[in-house]
């Protein structure tokens, strides 16, 4: 198992290399100069110069790159004079923008985001899982034609769309809950579930749907194994031949997809984030481009990046744990 | 200057009074329409000793205490003195440090300009508006307990000349350096500098004398700009200032989190003996920063117990406008008049044509202009250069066209040709719908019309490269106070045109112009006013620049708990120096 674990990550190593090396090309592909952007009005092709020398894109790119990744290891400065700026390790940039090291950006953003995917991806798993388990346990009754034609109606919506919806109907028309605001769990984790309560119901519903169409495909196919047969022949208790054997057959393509979309919803809630006024990674991302703010761009590109990379890491792992077969091959 | 016209929500800037320093007006010039009237601003520099006494006056019915918020789509572009250029960015940072002089206001009209840092509005030692001096109050501390000294206010203005922070107002400093770029010589008191520019002096602690080359009677408004913020040199935290000032004023920065939000909190240092301009009734102020312009008018529409102590500056969109003008939250509403003229600029260098130039004129549909971002709330139809609160103004339709445009003049005018132009206009979903109204109606007129889309981040510095290949681009202008000398001379005097960065966007270039320009600009202050406008009409009617589309409104909301919010009249942006939460 340990050989299979170093081995998923050797390759996620040489993954993210390449994504640096392509989100530090993208940085110099923008038409835009964001030395020229920073620089503000009336500015002199000195002026620029100044800032070009600040952002330290003056040196030739080899060297740009290398003290872009030695800065996320020991750190680096920016600038010099009375420009100077500090980014300790692990530095990714310095946002001349904010006055302060992207690193920082990132992690005053980054509990929003994480607050909303986690909170929402417990309400979709285990909503959607437990749904589709139900539906495919009682298949053919009242209840699992409605849960199917409820997740085909939430399978078939956006969050831009439902999300509004739940706003209107919840926050502007009615008054029940407040606008969604970010409140930092440790400081009043009572707010910063009522805060978040919102975009959790509107992603938890939209995939949740999805996750159970899902388990109940997995589980009726499950259902009808040699494996689950042989475990009622034997005689074990329906509950057990259910959750022992064909739960954990079922669910290892769900954890795969969990595993992924939680990686994918981390690096792209920009729409839920907006629609919510939520600032988290994905609305700095956004903004940061609108402003050529391109070193935090870099640095959010490249989080997405990982973790997609280590959400399938993540994925391998489980998948070994669950489905031992995989480990072997 | 430039900054003022990049975008819609950037809004109108600063001051509203009259003509220059030594003259009162009162009169109005309404456009009418169905929109509030706007109305050449009224006030006066005021040198009464119970005008410049503080504390302010109190509102009725307002006690201390709350918070007040602030629902924002942006982030502030600066909070440093120096680079503070934008009329709600100069509202806010009211609050966290104080200028020389300021704006006295109630919401009646009765605008008066006043000492703020300083006793009085300034002292003219000579009687040519050459030398100005000015007497800081007893009393005045910054946050830490600290006294604010002259010595800062010069150390304010002296590293507003530091290209690093080039984005503010530049009035006083090409005041102090004329005749070219104003920090060629002196560049700031950083890396060596001289301590303040030449011709600032501060013979004590208490007095800060200004002597210019030439005359300045408008000295004592731009004084009420930020440059004469104090910043002690110990606390100049250069660029970093820009996220944390240090206060003189009766809030202090409690948390900035940029893009996010800032919270002000009271400064307990701050003495309402020594300011008649701020009452600071509430505890605190907290700016939410990246909603969306409709999030923000429908939550305050609901007024939600949350949002009832809120308000916002971001004009309520098209969409949300029709909830809005009845019932309770009709009442909620603040609307009126700004100091912004948007017009839709024609490239003369390349429009070349007068007839052309003039039907263009006739064919814009400027009702439907307005209609695309707004209708009435947006603003009225516009015929002149300047907004009708510019002091002198007078209203005249140099071509007697309807606001919906005459089809069979433009034709006429036209006799058959069908130009080819290219429209260029900022790529947000406002500006869009606009520009695609002034398409049609150009299209039907017998123009043949391209349409050219910009980021909007970057639109001005497109438009306002001498050799862009655009024909027609709308730009809106306020002027920084309210006479023709801050909007004639840098939009139409040709000798300011340079490669790029041009605030002249339709690049009219006439000799006789520029020698206008400096003829009225010798003139008493007295007889200026109306001069400038006479240079307007005489631009309009002879060269045909622009098509002057709309005078600019503000429409906007807030929440039923707040007490006292009214436009301010300088700022053309709800003012929030006297403004309460409701107990």
């Amino acid at each position: 198992m340990l050989r299979f674990i170093v081995r998923r990550l050797l390759v996620a190593v040489v993954t993210l290399i390449v994504i640096s090396l392509v989100t530090f090309g993208l940085f110099f592909a923008v038409p835009s100069s964001p030395a020229k952007v920073m620089c503000g009005k009336n500015c002199t092709a000195e002026d620029i110069a100044q800032v070009e020398e600040r952002l330290g894109i003056r040196d030739p790119l080899p060297e740009q790159y290398t003290n872009f990744v030695s800065g996320i290891f020991v750190g680096r400065t920016f600038g010099s004079g009375d420009f100077e700026r500090e980014c300790p390790a692990p530095c990714l940039g310095y946002s001349f923008r904010n006055d302060q090291p992207v690193t920082e950006i990132v992690t005053q953003r980054a509990p929003v985001t994480f607050s909303i995917v986690f909170g929402a991806a417990a309400i979709w798993i285990l909503l959607g899982v437990t749904l589709g388990m139900i539906s495919a346990l009682r298949r053919g009754t009242v209840f699992d034609r409605l849960a199917i034609g409820v997740s085909l109606a939430g399978a078939s919506m956006q969050v831009y769309f439902f999300g509004l919806i739940l706003l209107y109907l919840l926050v502007y028309a009615t008054g029940l809950l407040p606008f969604p605001t970010y409140t930092p769990l440790t400081e009043n984790p009572a707010k910063w579930a009522l805060g978040l309560l919102l975009p959790w119901m509107t992603l938890g519903f939209l995939n949740s749907a999805l996750y159970a169409r899902l388990s109940r495909a997995q589980m009726l196919e499950t259902l009808s194994e040699d494996f689950v047969r042989t475990a009622r022949a034997k005689g074990l208790p329906l509950r057990r031949v259910h959750t022992r054997h064909a739960l954990r057959a079922a669910i290892t393509p769900i954890v795969t997809i969990a595993g992924l979309d939680i990686g994918t919803a981390l690096g792209g809630t920009f729409i839920t984030e907006t629609i919510f006024g939520l600032q988290g990674l994905g609305k700095a991302t956004v903004e940061a481009v609108q402003y050529l703010n391109l070193p935090v761009v870099m640095a959010t590109v490249l989080l997405a990046a990982i973790f997609i990379v280590i959400a399938n890491i993540v994925v391998d792992v489980l998948y070994a744990v669950i489905d031992p077969r995989v480990r072997l091959s | 200057m430039r900054r003022k016209i990049r975008t819609l929500s950037i809004g109108v800037l600063s001051v509203a009074l009259v003509a220059t320093g030594c003259t009162r007006t009162t009169e109005d010039g309404g456009t009418g329409n169905g929109n509030e009237e706007a109305k050449t601003q009224t006030g006066s520099i005021s040198y009464e000793a119970a005008d410049n006494q503080g504390p302010a006056k109190a509102v009725e019915g307002a006690t201390k205490g709350g918070t007040i918020t602030v629902l924002r789509e942006f982030d502030f572009e600066h909070l440093d003195p120096a680079r503070n250029y934008v009329n709600v960015q100069q509202l806010t940072t009211g609050l966290i440090y104080r200028s020389l002089t300021g704006y006295k206001e109630n919401g009646t009209g009765e605008m008066l300009l006043v000492g703020d840092l300083a006793r009085d509005p300034g002292k003219d030692v000579n009687g040519d508006c050459k030398v100005w001096e000015f007497t800081l109050r007893d009393g005045l501390k910054y946050e830490d307990g600290s006294p604010v000294t002259s010595k800062d206010v010069a150390h304010g203005v002296a590293r507003s000349f530091a290209p690093q922070l080039n984005e503010g107002p530049h009035y006083i400093q090409q005041w102090l350096y004329p005749g070219g770029e104003y920090n060629a010589t002196y560049k700031g008191p950083y890396d060596g500098g001289k301590p303040a520019p030449d011709g600032v002096e501060t013979p004590d602690d208490k007095t800060i004398r200004f002597t210019f080359p030439e005359p300045h009677c408008d000295m004592p408004y731009a004084a009420a700009m930020a440059t004469t913020a104090p910043v002690p040199a110990a606390k100049d935290t250069k660029t970093n200032y820009d996220l944390r000032p240090f206060s003189s004023g009766p809030y202090k920065v409690k948390s900035y989190q940029r893009d996010v939000a800032l919270e002000l909190e009271r400064n307990p240092n701050w003495d309402p003996d020594s300011d008649p301009l701020r009452t600071a009734y509430p505890d605190g102020f907290r700016f939410t920063f990246g909603l969306e312009a409709a999030q923000i008018a429908e939550r305050l529409v609901a007024d939600a117990p949350a949002d009832q102590t809120a308000f916002t500056w971001t004009d309520v969109p098209p969409a949300v406008l029709s909830r809005t003008t009845t019932g309770p939250v009709a009442e909620r509403v603040v609307k009126g008049p700004t100091q912004y003229t948007w017009v839709l600029n024609i490239n003369t260098q390349r429009v070349t044509d007068l007839n052309i130039r003039k039907a263009l004129n006739y064919a814009v549909d400027k009702d439907a202009a307005l209609k695309a971002i707004g209708g009435q709330a947006a603003g009225t139809p516009a015929t002149t250069l300047m907004s009708p609160t510019t002091a002198g103004f007078k209203q005249y339709d140099a071509f007697g066209v309807p606001p919906t445009g005459d089809a069979q003049k433009a034709k006429d005018l036209l006799g058959g040709r069908t130009p080819e132009l290219v429209l260029a206009h900022a790529n947000t979903e406002l500006r869009t719908q606009q520009a695609e109204a002034i398409r049609k109606s150009l299209t039907e007129r017998g123009f043949k019309i391209t349409m050219k889309s910009i980021e909007s981040s970057s639109y001005y510095d497109e438009v306002g490269r001498k050799n862009n290949p655009y024909d027609l681009y709308l730009g809106g202008w306020g002027s920084d106070w309210p006479t023709g000398s801050t909007i004639i001379p840098p939009l139409y005097d040709g000798r300011e045109i340079g490669p790029e960065g041009n605030q002249n966007l339709s690049y009219l270039n006439d000799a006789g112009i520029s020698a206008e320009i400096d003829r009225v600009r010798k003139l008493p202050a007295a007889e200026q006013d109306a001069e400038w406008m006479k240079l307007d009409e005489k631009i309009m009617r002879e060269f045909v620049p622009v098509i002057p589309v709309y005078y600019d409104a503000t429409y906007v909301l807030h929440g039923s708990k707040v007490g006292n919010a009214f436009l301010s009249d300088a700022f053309g942006a709800i003012q929030v120096n006297t403004i309460h939460v409701k107990q």
